[in-house]
């Protein structure tokens, strides 16, 4: 990928605190137009990262830039920033607290006005604007947070867990208003550690662990480079095969299917024919491509 | 800038807009007028009534002098100004009925003649009497009094320390003044000659008005306690309103959007506006009532000291530097903690040093051009006080002052940059308590 339409570029990022190492050598690209996923278990170091691009920290060594340049104040204003540790001021009206926030943006009066109404509009909390902040329900505070950061319209928009501890609604209509929002030509960094979600909407990711980057690069071509050695199975009988430590290198079992791994070098096809002259009752024999949960896991604990 | 507003503004709405800064600013002069004038009060009350006193005047000729010193009223005797004859020309016994201060001692006197009994026998009916309730005290005066000066009191309540001091007083009166008609001294003459003078004081060289030093001694030490009460009242608040960004876990998010000097200063300002505010309200109010009893202040001897411009002028200055200092600790004290209450403690200290830098205008004001008086008033953290002390003491050179005012304000907005980068550090590494040394680290760190 070219550096022109990167957005952000982390070259060689390193951040300690005193004896901690926090971050070390970190190099991504995140380019514009798409969500870029930053993953890694907790105290990976995605929080102190998402940190030194927003311009919170800055970096012992290495480079950040956004935009193509280094962080200024100025550039502060195009971004948006949903940090993990949250809040609000309780005993402001909501209306009066995202002005407040649009002010620190640098956004003048009318323009802030139109774009609460907007956000407030879609965020179905039109009603809660004159209200105190600790009228509202956690939820309904979760996603004034998150108008808090698009308010002013950022090009590149920095949301870490965005969808904890919300009801599966609202997850639906911040996950809209993302991919909206990405069509819209933004780019967005998406630090989480629930796969699933990572899964369905980020087209790069970066996963870290204790500091260090383990995997980058696009989601499609990671996945297609873990080929297609698992197999979901349905079948009565032929527990023999699986037991084939040549063959199957592990099973998980599901609710109503298992989750089968060849073992290296392993064919699909000749698992199929023992199991069927074993005599098993095939239901379901498909092919799929391992999840990114999966992935991860075997990256996170390898390392 | 435009930032910088949005702070201050919002500082300042949310404050000023509670019930309670309408509760504060409207309860806030009962209250002090509470603290002043209640106990003037409650020490007023004499649950019992006056107090019933016999004399048993074994002498002869004391009785009636006695009964006259018992009955004078309190202001006539310490204030000696020629109004005796006055004193003298009221009725005795009327004495507790017209008194004019609120504070006094009514008295109510009888004699008791010993009518050919034994003093011992006086003494047993007189007790008996006090244990009927019949009278609250009696007063032994023996024959020899007048020499040995030695009399004896009986009483009740012998933990009543403020009758028995006045009784101790006022025959004390007695002896003296009988002492010296014996010695055929007009009382009068004694009177009057026991006047206190009225001692004018002036600036040597100048010729300034006089009692401008006095007066303007009483500004020194105003300023002081204007710091002070503002301080013990806003300097909660500003905590409080570092916290709370803390509090809320809004930090971040407010990292992410502004420069945390701006934050700071903003905080300061803001709540510095709101205490600006509620002085202005309770000024004017002040200048209403004021105005209000203009005539009655016009007729009255009450002469505000005349003041001369520059002292205004200084006065302003050293408010504010003093002002800014304590509330910029206050600021440094928030970004250290993280919860108020943290702060209330860590708070203390700094009372005091600024009750501390209150009494050193004293030796200040004493010998304003020593060394001690030269250094404390260059200390930030006293000079408000003491180099104002020094400027109506005795002016100190020009150059004295600028640099006092110089090294003031310096530390104001060190102290502020200071408070920002422990603000800042301390929230995005640990999220905790800061100790001193980490500070200091802290404050090097990139």
């Amino acid at each position: 990928m070219s550096q022109s339409d990167a957005t952000l570029v982390l070259d060689g990022v390193s951040k300690r605190f005193a004896e901690f190492v926090a971050v070390e050598d970190l190099s991504l690209q995140a380019r514009r137009g798409r969500i870029f996923g930053l993953l890694g278990p907790n105290g990976a170091g995605k929080t102190t990262t998402l940190r030194m691009i927003v311009g919170i920290t800055a970096p012992d060594t290495g480079r950040v830039a956004v935009f193509g340049q280094p962080m200024t104040p100025a550039l502060r204003d195009r971004i948006g920033y949903l940090p993990e540790e949250r809040g609000l001021y309780k005993k402001m009206k909501v209306g009066e607290q995202l002005r407040f926030f649009a002010e620190l943006k640098g956004m003048d009066a009318r323009a802030a006005e139109r774009a609460i109404e907007h956000w407030l509009e879609r965020m179905k909390l039109s009603d809660w604007k004159l209200k105190k902040t600790d009228e509202l329900s956690k939820g309904m505070q979760q996603k004034v947070q998150f108008i808090a950061a698009v308010l002013h319209d950022p090009d590149l928009l920095i949301l870490d867990e965005p969808f904890s501890g919300l009801d599966p609604v609202s997850v639906e209509t911040l996950k809209t208003a993302v991919l909206d929002l990405q069509a819209a030509g933004k780019t967005i960094i998406l630090s989480t550690h629930i796969m699933a979600q990572a899964e369905q909407l980020c087209a790069d990711i970066c996963v870290i662990n204790r500091a260090h980057k383990v995997l980058g690069g696009s989601l499609r071509e990671i996945k297609s480079s873990y080929g297609r050695n698992a197999i979901a199975l349905r079948a009565t009988g032929g527990d023999g095969v699986l037991h084939d430590a040549a063959l199957v290198a592990s099973v998980k079992q599901h609710s109503d299917e298992a989750e089968v791994l060849l073992a290296d070098g392993a064919d699909a096809q000749e698992l199929l024919r023992r199991l069927v002259a074993a005599g098993a009752h095939i239901s379901k024999f498909e092919l799929i491509e391992p999840s990114l949960n999966d992935i991860f896991i075997e990256k996170v604990s390898a390392n | 800038m435009a930032r910088l507003l949005a702070i201050i503004r919002r500082e300042y709405v949310q404050r000023v807009r509670t019930r309670f800064f309408l509760l504060a600013t409207v309860l806030g002069p009962l209250l002090m007028l509470g603290f002043t004038v209640v106990p003037a009060l409650i020490f007023q009350i004499n649950a019992g009534g006056p107090t019933r006193v016999a004399v048993v005047d074994e002498t002869g000729r004391m009785y009636e002098r006695v009964r006259e010193a018992l009955l004078r009223a309190p202001e006539e005797e310490s204030d000696a100004a020629g109004e005796n004859a006055d004193a003298s020309a009221r009725a005795p016994e009327t004495r507790g009925a017209v008194g004019k201060t609120p504070v006094d001692f009514d008295f109510v006197v009888e004699q008791v003649a010993p009518a050919g009994r034994t003093p011992a026998d006086v003494q047993r009916e007189l007790n008996e009497r006090v244990r009927r309730n019949e009278l609250d005290a009696y007063v032994v005066l023996p024959p020899d009094v007048l020499q040995t000066g030695h009399a004896e009191y009986y009483a009740r309540n012998l933990g009543d320390e403020f009758t028995a001091g006045q009784i101790k007083r006022r025959l004390s009166e007695a002896i003296s003044e009988q002492r010296l008609l014996d010695r055929g001294v007009n009382l009068d003459f004694v009177h009057d000659s026991a006047r206190a003078i009225n001692l004018t004081t002036r600036r040597a060289g100048a010729d300034g008005a006089s009692g401008e030093a006095r007066g303007s001694f009483g500004l020194a030490f105003g300023i002081g306690f204007f710091i002070y009460i503002t301080i013990l009242l806003y300097g909660q608040v500003i905590l409080g309103a570092v916290v709370e960004e803390k509090a809320t876990r809004l930090t971040e998010l407010l990292f992410s959007s502004v420069h945390t000097n701006t934050l700071m200063l903003g905080k300061l300002i803001g709540v510095s506006l709101v205490a600006l505010t509620q002085f202005t309200i309770w000024a004017v109010a002040f200048l209403l009532l004021m105005l209000y009893g203009a005539s009655t202040l016009a007729s009255s001897n009450i002469h505000l000291p005349a003041v001369a411009p520059s002292l205004v002028i200084y006065a302003g200055l050293f408010f504010l530097m003093g002002y800014f200092l304590y509330a910029t600790i206050y600021l440094l004290l928030g970004a250290m903690v993280t919860t108020t209450q943290e702060g209330g403690q860590l708070s203390m200290p700094v009372v005091f040093m600024l009750a501390a830098s209150l009494w050193l205008a004293v030796p200040v004001i004493r010998s304003p051009t020593s060394t001690f008086a030269q250094v404390v008033s260059l200390i930030p953290f006293s000079a408000p006080i003491t180099m104002m002390a020094r400027i109506v003491a005795e002016p100190p050179p020009m150059w004295q002052i600028v640099l006092s005012l110089g090294i003031g304000f310096g530390t104001v907005a060190l102290l502020i940059w200071l408070a920002a980068r422990v603000y800042r550090i301390g929230m995005l590494m640990y999220g905790k308590r800061a100790s001193i040394p980490e500070m200091l680290r802290w404050a090097r760190m990139k």
